[in-house]
């Protein structure tokens, strides 16, 4: 089954604080070596999508470059394979609200395709999916929507950005937006199949009445109005979701766990991303490292523990790194020591200073800052 | 088709067995032996290319080229996927008369004539697919310039006394070349021959064809092609090159230039001093993971291992799985090898997709001179049974 792919870029760049000021929440860094886009991208490659489009709205150079050509996806082809869509801006259309009104500027690539059916996906859930069960499952239910979700997130306290709930066949019998879902209740995340033909309708018939919300003025509203079919598809393996500075901190940790990173890596279906041509990691005479993702690029000379290192790091003799989340090129310099922080990219630790976060609110030191 | 004319054309030797490499290179091509932790040999000579501005390289197999030919692809990691050059692999092949396999070095490259005449270069550059070392052959091309050489050969300085292993050129004072000997019993130099030269086209080529009419010559750069150069009077110059340089043809060399990689001030700086990178062609491959209780000293790690056991003094491939209580000292483990709870290797080189199982001896700590040592060798795929020993030297 032919289908396109439309992948919103920023939708919840409001929510991560400082990571978000100098990139959108696609490109934040995540586990190690990735950003947060690798994984949507990934799995629609893998799910043999050859024809997509990301949807942004400012602050995507980081993006851009980091995607290139989308060599590493294979999706660098002579038809087809990725295009950008910033907002297309006009008169009477500025920056949009939210993913429905983001949509029109991709009317045009959605009326140029030939595929029957169109996911759309946030960029902010790390899982491994198959898309083409999730399709396969879609065209069987004769719904109009499919949504993805995942069971056993729900406690009647949190609040969910869409929650539904379904009958035993899958069948969404209710559904709530920005709403404290009780127990057995499924979390949207955010991926979502309908029609080519449908969603071309939709953007058309409901931009203009200034809806602007996918979830709440679009699939709730027209399912309360009994005119909407939403099947669900349940999402049985691991689903790291970032919705805000401290449930990013918390996925990271949670790569941690072996069960964690055998859902999420899997070698038949990778995630790719870009390739930057470091050096192995080298572990000086005295490096202690304990329990620790660590990426390529690094020089380890000092101590670290239950931490994310990310690619081209240096943690000089005698530092101490716990709890933390170390980007891209950051310097740990002799005797310094973090707990509970994420270091944006390029940070230098200076010697003797300390860093103390809590696991509920890490401390965040801003892209290329010396402390 | 228009072919838009190259100053220089790069031509990488990569047809060799690499016999004593044994189970090594059994399935394999030595240029496609992965080195370093993420690397194969053959990312050296093409990154140098690279790096060196050089964006017209061929490739010459011949022995297993599958594996080979797969790596190199359409050379993009190399950034020579490019539509005017880049990278071609060149096998030997059937034409209408006179195909052959190659015969030797120099009838490679002239069987492939017709491939660099297409770009009509200045300059061809000739390497091996087998010798670790970052090199900036532009520089070497300057000399070559500057000398008004026709043949510039890059030498590198060994100690006296070993001088009779090698290829030596012997030199004037202004480096020009007045005679080549192969494996000297009485060296007068100890400039050693590096196996890469720089020829002017139209030179090579006449020397090339002439060589290919006598049926006498064995076909071989250093034996045939440069003695007869310096016979008709022609201009060679040495280039001497100081920086890291191996050829990895043996078990003991290669372990060893795995381990240069090592130390606080390693033999080889693999981070290189001046900003080049060494390419590979990547596996998409998580972050390493460090389990608590592992314990890593002096050694490369590379992307997409997972280590709870202890690593000592050596180099970790892409892909592993180190398991608690495995020790692994003095060792090069490559790609994809999983090695199970308490199994111990020392002085060994394990190639990819190998399963050392739990409890299992391969080699043993060994003191002495790299010639002394023993190196255990597991081919590639090779399951090393429960509780099983494996001698020091022992291939398998």
């Amino acid at each position: 089954m032919e289908t396109m792919g439309i992948i919103f870029s920023n939708i919840y760049d409001s929510y991560m604080g400082a990571l978000t000021e100098i990139r959108t929440s696609a490109s934040i860094p995540v586990g190690g070596r990735y950003r947060q886009i690798d994984f949507i991208l990934s799995n629609m490659a893998n799910s043999g999508i050859r024809h997509i489009g990301i949807i942004t709205k400012y602050n995507y150079q980081s993006l851009m470059d980091h995607l290139g050509s989308c060599q590493e996806w294979d999706l660098q082809l002579s038809t087809n394979g990725v295009v950008f869509l910033p907002p297309f801006a006009t008169g009477h259309t500025g920056i949009y609200r939210g993913k429905l009104e983001a949509m029109q500027t991709a009317l045009p690539v959605l009326e140029s395709g030939n595929q029957d059916y169109v996911i759309l996906a946030d960029s902010n859930v790390m899982c491994a999916i198959d898309f083409r069960e999730v399709i396969e499952r879609h065209v069987e239910s004769g719904c109009d929507v499919t949504v993805v979700a995942k069971a056993g997130l729900t406690d009647g306290k949190t609040t969910q950005h869409f929650a539904l709930r379904i009958d035993g066949n899958n069948r969404a019998v209710g559904m709530g937006v920005d709403y404290n879902a009780p127990v057995g209740d499924l979390v949207g995340m955010g991926m979502f199949v309908m029609s080519r033909k449908k969603l071309i309708e939709t953007i058309q018939e409901t931009v203009p009445h200034g809806k602007y919300h996918l979830e709440r003025d679009f699939i709730m509203e027209e399912f309360n109005a009994k005119r909407l079919s939403v099947n669900v598809y349940p999402f049985q393996n691991v689903a790291l979701f970032n919705q805000s500075v401290e449930s990013y901190f918390k996925n990271n940790m949670a790569m941690l766990q072996p069960e964690v990173r055998r859902s999420l890596f899997r070698s038949e279906v990778p995630i790719y991303t870009k390739v930057r041509d470091e050096v192995p990691s080298h572990y000086g005479p005295d490096a202690q490292i304990s329990n620790c993702m660590v990426a390529d690029g690094c020089r380890l000379d000092g101590s670290a523990e239950n931490s994310v290192i990310f690619r081209e790091v240096t943690l000089e003799e005698g530092c101490q790194v716990q709890d933390s989340i170390v980007m891209q090129g950051s310097v740990i310099e002799k005797g310094a020591s973090i707990q509970y922080t994420i270091l944006d990219k390029n940070v230098t630790v200076k010697s003797g200073t300390k860093l103390l976060g809590s696991p509920d609110h890490p401390l965040v030191i801003r892209k290329g800052v010396t402390v | 088709m228009y072919f838009q004319k190259k100053r220089i054309v790069a031509m990488l030797l990569a047809g060799g067995q690499g016999s004593r490499l044994k189970v090594l290179t059994e399935n394999t091509a030595k240029p496609a032996v992965p080195f370093g932790g993420k690397y194969r040999i053959i990312d050296f000579p093409l990154s140098n290319c690279v790096n060196s501005h050089i964006d017209t390289v061929g490739v010459l197999t011949q022995y297993q080229p599958l594996e080979l030919n797969e790596y190199i692809g359409n050379g993009q990691p190399w950034d020579l996927n490019s539509s005017h050059g880049g990278v071609s692999v060149l096998p030997p092949y059937a034409r209408s008369k006179k195909s052959d396999w190659y015969k030797g070095t120099a009838n490679a490259i002239y069987q492939n004539i017709p491939f660099i005449a297409r770009y009509n270069p200045d300059y061809v550059l000739i390497l091996s697919g087998d010798h670790i070392y970052e090199m900036d052959y532009a520089k070497m091309l300057r000399y070559h310039e500057k000398m008004e050489a026709d043949c510039t050969i890059a030498v590198r300085p060994v100690p006296m006394e070993e001088a009779s292993r090698f290829g030596i050129m012997n030199t004037n004072e202004d480096n020009s070349v007045y005679e080549f000997e192969e494996k000297p019993k009485h060296p007068k130099s100890n400039k050693a021959s590096m196996g890469i030269y720089i020829f002017n086209w139209s030179v090579l080529r006449k020397f090339l064809e002439e060589d290919e009419e006598d049926p006498k010559s064995e076909n071989d750069f250093g034996k045939n092609i440069i003695p007869n150069l310096l016979g008709a009077g022609h201009k060679l110059y040495a280039y001497e090159f100081e920086g890291y340089w191996k050829d990895v043809g043996t078990i003991n060399s290669l372990w060893e230039a795995n381990m240069d990689l090592l130390g606080d001030h390693p033999n080889f700086n693999i981070y290189g001093s001046n900003g080049h990178k060494i390419y590979a062609r990547n596996n998409a491959m998580p972050s390493g993971y460090i389990a608590k209780g592992a314990e890593i000293a002096d050694s490369f790690v590379a992307e997409g291992c997972e280590v709870y056991g202890t690593i000592r003094h050596s180099v970790i491939s892409t892909g592993c799985t180190i398991g608690k209580g495995a020790e692994i000292r003095d060792s090069v483990i490559m790609p994809n090898v999983v090695v199970e709870n308490g199994a111990r290797i020392c002085h060994a080189i394990v190639a990819e997709d190998c399963v050392v199982k739990a409890g299992s001896r391969i080699g043993e700590d060994q003191e002495g001179t790299l010639e002394e040592l023993k190196i255990s060798v597991i081919g590639k795929g090779k399951t090393i049974a429960e509780g099983a020993v494996v001698a020091p030297g022992e291939i398998i």
